[in-house]
């Protein structure tokens, strides 16, 4: 039996993005198919259009000649599309038979048999009786697989499935997709991998800013081509020259713990690390392990002990990040639109959210706008901000030009420390490579950096310290010379190296 | 944002005719726009509801909201009426703007009728230019300690600042109730459930001979003007505007959030412990049970429909303040409850939250497809 899913002029346009762009793409059963693209390249929204989670505002879904309508992932169930997503939606606290029966109205006795089956057929072997949270990444995510296999589909989507995975459960998935494509399920897999592509597809589809970039067979591409198509562009590569980093020390982090009231939060663990004048530290770690709870306590959004920050010979631990602005401290958070920058509020209103004495933006509680609107206009010209409108409310900036605006808000004060958490992330090269450069020059003018990031690449590439953050906890740091991304990936993991 | 129901996208049968399309951003022009339309539904759905009542519509709803303002009489009372609502939603919208949720007013309201009657009582039988200033600060005072407990909770305890400050508006109730019954009863009243009349020095002036209009708009004037300026020209503002859009983004600035969010529940309060004075040394010039028909409650209406901003405050609780009007001439003439005030007072707010479904979302006329 043969499936055919044929996607045609599929868009759907966000306020400021067009997150896909005219795509068509046609699937036939017995391939496995990868979707690759950089984040931000819109293969999520397409994949969610399959399975129903987006409507898209144009375009038509058929499954072997039948128009689809999908208006929610039940409607995608009910015609045979499975999906597993990136992040796990099971229950934690239920045993793993009780997730599975979740969303099914059959007998209970019926679906245990069919389950067993699916399980022997596939050489999986979970138990069904404890617990979810007991299980291993690699045991949710088959967990989340036979929740799909239960409803017989005709097609299986994986988004980005191997990225909390280890080395061997990732060859155990690869062999179960390669089972159920032989056995004429239809396979698409999103990824940003390269060499996760090469291993296990036969055709490719690459997307790049919302658009259908090229589909082609695995076997007319290597790493390199399909590398360029993804990224669009030769990729400049940045070198940083090895700076001749000073021995004054000049951010020092002693005993440091936070403990979470929030059950979602990571509790961090004893963080002991210094950073000299002219340094990057970058701090590696899979997301969701403290790191958004590190940069809090280190920004003052977060309070702590006085004594266990020491910047130049001040104790900060207890100041809010406006006192800590005034050590000449920049803060760089993870999310521009909910936390750098307010999307609705003007470019120069933006600007003055950073607001040192020195800087005169409000005196004796008035604001003073001329002060500001002289501020925003040399920021703009200096961190190549792309528009010369500073009334322009900040949504309408693409990522790339509001991150620009709030490094250059950060930074044209020449703070000695900057602390960013994933500068570069969603942003597309031309931008990150921008922003590379800045945070390079900044060491070269012997200012500091704490850069805490997920992205490998760029933390090799920037730092001239790396430590990984696991639960909470740092492991000792090396010497960015020492590093390589395998030695990373067995930190990041929770393992540990000589 | 939620998505639109899909099959509201097509209106008539297949040919799509409208499509509702998600705007760029909230439109600037609706955002002032649908207040209008907001009381433009209400009045159609109001005579919806006569005619069902066997009225003629046009004639109750001239009843309602034209007869009441006719004369001088009349405007005198809409401006009495709406003194207060402007100046407790001028307060609220402190709150409200920068994601504070006290919906107590009405409570702090009472307390501050409570406190600065009590001053008054103290002098009802002396004259002197310096009782006024005196009552109406202890007034604003009283509005301000009442209000400071929702604040000092959320702030130190994180209590839900919504629940404490509406439970609090029943306490003061009770507390002005067992007052006016109990010790502050007036010894020569007969029992009633008053206290003795002010003296004339703690009340406030009355604008015009014969009306009843006093002196209490000059402080909604002033509350609107400084209102202003606080919103837009300072600091504090500015941190209530960031802090109203992303608590992370003020956070994240450094801005003192517990001292923003105890300040903006004391200015709020102060607001309507001084709608509590203008009531009290106003028109009533005592203490009794009602001090205040819910304008405590109606003034979070009249902060949305005038968008929280001070000069759409003005207009909002000039149209508010008919509803109580009209509902007063509607039950000497036509024999209407009165409480058809509030069904006018709820139908404003559900149809202006309704239309702001249009800041988000605009209907596109895409023609037929033959």
């Amino acid at each position: 039996m043969n499936t055919n899913l044929k996607i045609s002029n599929v868009t759907k346009i966000y306020p400021g993005c067009i997150a896909n762009d005219n795509v068509s793409l046609e699937f036939n059963s017995g391939k496995i198919y990868a979707l690759l693209g950089e984040n931000g390249a819109g293969k999520s929204t397409l994949v969610k259009i399959l399975s129903g989670v987006i409507i898209p505002d144009e375009g038509k879904i058929h499954l072997n000649e039948n128009n689809l309508q999908l208006n929610s992932p039940l409607d995608a169930k009910k015609n045979d599309i499975g999906m597993v997503f990136q992040h796990f939606n099971l229950f934690e606290t239920l045993s793993v038979f009780e997730n599975l029966i979740i969303d099914s109205d059959e007998q209970r006795e019926s679906l245990r048999e069919k389950i067993d089956s699916i399980m022997k057929k596939y050489n999986f072997s979970i138990d069904l009786d404890i617990p979810v949270l007991n299980l291993s990444a690699g045991q949710k995510q088959k967990v989340e697989i036979i929740r799909c296999l239960i409803r017989s589909p005709k097609v299986l989507i994986m988004d980005e499935p191997t990225s909390v995975l280890t080395e061997q459960e990732t060859s155990e998935l690869f062999l179960s997709l390669k089972k159920f494509s032989e056995e004429g399920i239809l396979i698409i897999y999103i990824t940003h991998k390269l060499k996760e592509v090469m291993q296990l597809c036969d055709e490719v589809a690459v997307m790049r800013r919302g658009k259908l970039v090229s589909v082609s067979q695995i076997k007319n591409e290597n790493l390199e081509s399909l590398a360029n198509k993804m990224v669009g562009q030769r990729l400049k590569t940045i070198k940083k020259k090895k700076a001749n980093i000073s021995s004054d020390q000049l951010i020092k982090i002693t005993n440091l713990n936070f403990i979470s009231e929030d059950p979602f939060e990571t509790n961090l663990n004893d963080i002991n690390f210094s950073v000299n004048k002219g340094e990057c530290l970058g701090i590696a770690g899979i997301s969701g392990n403290g790191q958004s709870e590190l940069f809090q306590v280190l920004s003052g959004e977060i309070l702590s002990d006085k004594n266990s920050i020491e910047f130049n010979k001040n104790y900060i631990g207890d100041l809010n990040p406006q006192e800590r602005r005034e050590y000449m401290v920049a803060f760089s958070p993870e999310d521009r639109l909910e936390q750098a920058a307010i999307p609705q509020m003007k470019i120069f209103e933006n600007v003055a959210l950073n607001n040192f004495k020195s800087s005169n933006f409000f005196n004796n509680g008035l604001i003073n706008e001329k002060k500001i609107r002289e501020h925003s206009k040399k920021i703009i010209s200096d961190f190549n901000v792309n528009t010369d409108n500073i009334d322009l409310k900040s949504q309408f900036l693409s990522g790339g030009n509001l991150q620009k605006l709030i490094m250059g808000r950060e930074l044209i004060t020449s703070p000695d420390l900057l602390i960013c958490f994933n500068p570069t992330w969603g942003l597309d090269v031309g931008a990150i490579n921008y922003i590379h450069e800045t945070l390079i020059k900044i060491n070269e003018n012997n200012k500091s950096i704490i850069l805490i990031s997920t992205d490998t690449d760029e933390l090799l590439k920037l730092s001239d310290k790396i430590s990984v953050i696991n639960k909470g906890k740092l492991s000792k740091i090396m010497n960015a010379d020492e590093v390589t991304s395998e030695k990373l990936g067995v930190l990041m993991g929770g393992g540990e190296i000589d | 944002m939620r998505l639109p129901l899909r099959n509201l996208e097509c209106l008539w049968g297949e040919e799509k005719l409208i499509k509702i399309v998600k705007r760029d951003q909230p439109s600037r022009a609706i955002f002032f726009l649908t207040p209008i339309l907001a009381i433009f539904l209400t009045l159609v759905a109001g005579g919806l509801i006569f005619y069902i009542l066997g009225f003629k519509p046009f004639e109750a709803l001239k009843f309602f909201f034209i007869v009441p303002i006719a004369d001088n009489y009349g405007l005198s009372e809409l401006l009495l009426k709406a003194t207060p609502l402007c100046l407790i939603a001028i307060g609220l919208s402190f709150c409200f703007k920068s994601n504070n949720w006290n919906i107590g007013a009405e409570g702090q309201l009472t307390f501050g009728a409570i406190v600065s009657g009590g001053v008054a009582l103290l002098f009802y039988d002396q004259e002197g230019f310096y009782i006024l200033p005196i009552v109406i600060l202890a007034g604003a005072i009283g509005g301000m300690l009442y209000a400071s407990i929702p604040a000092i909770l959320k702030t130190y305890f994180n209590t839900n600042e919504i629940l404490v400050s509406l439970m609090l508006v029943y306490v003061s109730k009770l507390i002005l109730d067992y007052l006016v019954v109990g010790p502050w009863s007036n010894p020569e009243g007969f029992n009633f459930p008053e206290t003795r009349q002010f003296s004339d020095s703690a009340r406030l002036p009355l604008l015009f001979e014969g009306l009843r209009i006093h002196a209490g708009i000059y402080l909604a004037l002033a509350a609107v003007v400084i209102s202003w300026f606080i919103f837009y020209k300072t600091f504090l503002g500015f941190q209530m505007k960031v802090s109203g859009f992303s608590l992370k983004t003020a956070k994240y600035a450094g801005y003192k959030g517990k001292k923003m969010i105890i300040l903006v529940f004391l200015i709020s309060g102060a607001c309507a412990g001084l709608a509590g004075v203008g009531e009290i040394t106003g028109p009533i010039g005592q203490l009794h049970r009602e001090v205040s028909p819910d304008y405590g409650f109606t003034a979070i209406i009249v902060a949305f429909l005038g968008r929280l901003h001070p000069v759409g405050i003005i207009f909002a609780s000039l149209v508010v303040a008919i509803t109580y009007l009209g509902a007063e001439t509607a039950q000497i003439f036509m024999q209407i409850p009165k409480y058809t005030g509030q069904v006018f007072q709820g139908m404003i707010l559900f149809f202006l939250l309704a239309s702001d479904y249009l800041l988000f979302f605009k209907f596109k006329f895409i023609g037929s497809k033959k």
